[in-house]
């Protein structure tokens, strides 16, 4: 006994597909990374209005994630909002119940957790910046570089502790945040094609009440985490000394 | 100063932020609107102008949909939270930054790496000693998880402030013949105002928004809180929609208020989370 949970694991589809979609879910790692230093760079450099879009690009991280969930849903349904909006710009043939299949559900939750979180992004950048040197940003000015080259040789290198936070922050929420988009967004249908990991612990747990296989594969994901965040420190502090 | 704010290339970017913001803004246009139109509108379209200048819907969703009761007991386990949160992470704040005492380093370690275990994959265990310790559903149990759960950011959080008041403050306290604790009571509480409020605004919206741990303790009717409980507007086989709307509406805009209200506090929680 003892590692018998862990044996079916290794066989288990529903377990597969559950992992498959949080490493697709981690494509929204490097988005989340790059758009929202982008962002805080323009509010940073004062751009019209910034005080307005800071205040409002941190709202979707204030709504609870079941309020996102299902207005995300009705969004993404047959009728819903994007649909409307398809067929008003002409794009009709592009229409389609965004949630039947995964292959259109799996990028629409990502584009939903990426927009619910960015703004989280967004302010962990803007402090990182506000508590940086200002003259260094006037010192490439002065030397005559555009916005774009003193953000990526004179900001980007300033701010790689930062950058590390929001990069490991964002990797977690692929692999253990999850739930919650699932739970409300598609419940895991159409079968189990959305399902993520810690969907399934819910459900093995929860619904078919097998707790200890339940605790297996949680556990096998907590230490996976933890990998991968160690590995992800350990690989952008390599180059620093 | 030819930066960001003097070129033309601006304009492309400025319409990029305002979709962006406009999205960001949807969500309170989607509820609120579809709060005030009828079921008839809603099949047209899911998005459109008022056309009901009733509270109606959301007296269906208070009363009819138990979210009375809901909110109630949203606010109990927030302000649960709050209250047992602020007390420990300032009184452990104190003793880790201020005191001496053995294994202080090492439980100040401990307790910044246990903000790298994600809760969520831990639902069985945690499950299970609620239950042994008969806690489960009951507002403790939640309001015990919620405070254990950001108690090393929230620790780590007063820690830094603490540490950043001088060391002279309290020795002059000390020659006047204060103890520990009229040391922490007189001098440090007050002091630290701005930061237990960062705290109370971040304990309180993520009490209130909470739903993973909300839907596996809490699962009579008469404990469960909002996040949760709304999802019982949308029926398995018909759906009142404009009360759902103003259900999820209710439930959203607390924490809208707090956030407009304690902007600047939130702001300094994620800022010192960020640069220290």
């Amino acid at each position: 006994m003892g590692l018998h949970n862990f044996r079916i694991l290794l066989d288990d589809p529903i377990f597969r597909t559950a992992l498959r979609n949080n490493l697709l879910f981690a494509i929204s790692v490097p988005i989340q990374v790059v758009v929202p230093l982008l962002l805080a760079y323009l509010l940073h450099e004062r751009i019209p209005g910034w005080r307005f879009f800071r205040a409002t690009f941190f709202l979707p991280a204030v709504f609870a994630t079941v309020v996102v969930g299902v207005v995300a849903q009705f969004v993404l349904q047959l009728d819903g909002p994007l649909n409307e909006l398809l067929g008003t710009i002409g794009l009709d043939s592009l229409e389609r119940n965004w949630l039947a299949s995964a292959t259109t559900s799996i990028p629409a939750i990502l584009l939903v957790v990426v927009w619910a979180n960015f703004g989280y992004s967004v302010l962990i950048y803007l402090a990182g910046m506000a508590s940086l040197d200002p003259e260094l940003g006037e010192a490439a000015r002065i030397d005559g570089a555009g916005p774009w080259k003193t953000l990526l040789y004179v900001y980007v290198p300033n701010l790689r502790r930062v950058m590390e936070l929001v990069l490991v922050v964002n990797t977690v929420t692929a692999f253990a945040y999850m739930f919650t988009y699932v739970f409300v967004i598609t419940n895991g249908a159409p079968g189990f094609d959305t399902y993520v990991t810690e969907f399934y612990v819910y459900n093995q747990a929860f619904t078919f009440n097998n707790m200890g296989y339940a605790s297996a594969i949680g556990l096998v994901m907590t230490a996976l985490v933890a990998v991968i965040g160690f590995f992800q420190i350990r690989i952008l502090t390599a180059g620093r000394e | 100063m030819t930066g960001l704010r003097a070129r033309p290339s601006r304009w492309p970017l400025l319409l990029g932020l305002t979709v962006l913001a406009a999205s960001a803004l949807f969500p309170v246009y989607f509820m609120l609107s579809n709060a005030f139109r009828t079921q008839i509108d809603w099949a047209n379209s899911k998005v459109g102008l008022p056309t009901v200048a009733s509270l109606d819907a959301f007296r269906r969703a208070w009363t009819g949909a138990s979210i009375d009761t809901y909110f109630r007991n949203s606010v109990v386990v927030s302000a649960a939270t709050v209250l047992l949160s602020v007390a420990l992470a300032s009184m452990a704040g104190y003793s880790l930054s201020k005191l001496r005492w053995r294994f202080q380093r090492p439980t100040f370690f401990f307790l910044l790496a246990w903000m790298a275990i994600p809760p969520l994959l831990l639902m069985v265990p945690i499950y299970v000693e609620m239950v042994d310790l008969g806690l489960i559903d009951t507002y403790w149990s939640v309001v015990f998880l919620y405070t254990a759960l950001n108690l090393p950011f929230n620790v780590y959080l007063m820690t830094a402030y603490f540490r950043s008041l001088p060391d002279e403050l309290l020795e002059a306290a000390r020659i006047d013949g204060a103890g520990v604790h009229q040391i922490f009571g007189r001098i440090l509480v007050p002091l630290a105002r701005p930061a237990l409020a960062t705290l109370c605004i971040f304990n309180f919206l993520w009490a209130w928004n909470e739903f993973v741990f909300a839907l596996l303790l809490l699962q009579s009717d008469s404990v469960r809180t909002l996040t949760v409980g709304v999802l019982a507007l949308q029926g398995r086989f018909t759906t009142d929609y404009p009360a759902l709307m103003a259900g999820l509406l209710i439930t959203s805009l607390p924490v809208i208020g707090v956030y407009l209200v304690f902007q600047r506090h939130l702001v300094r929680a994620i800022a010192a989370g960020a640069v220290k």
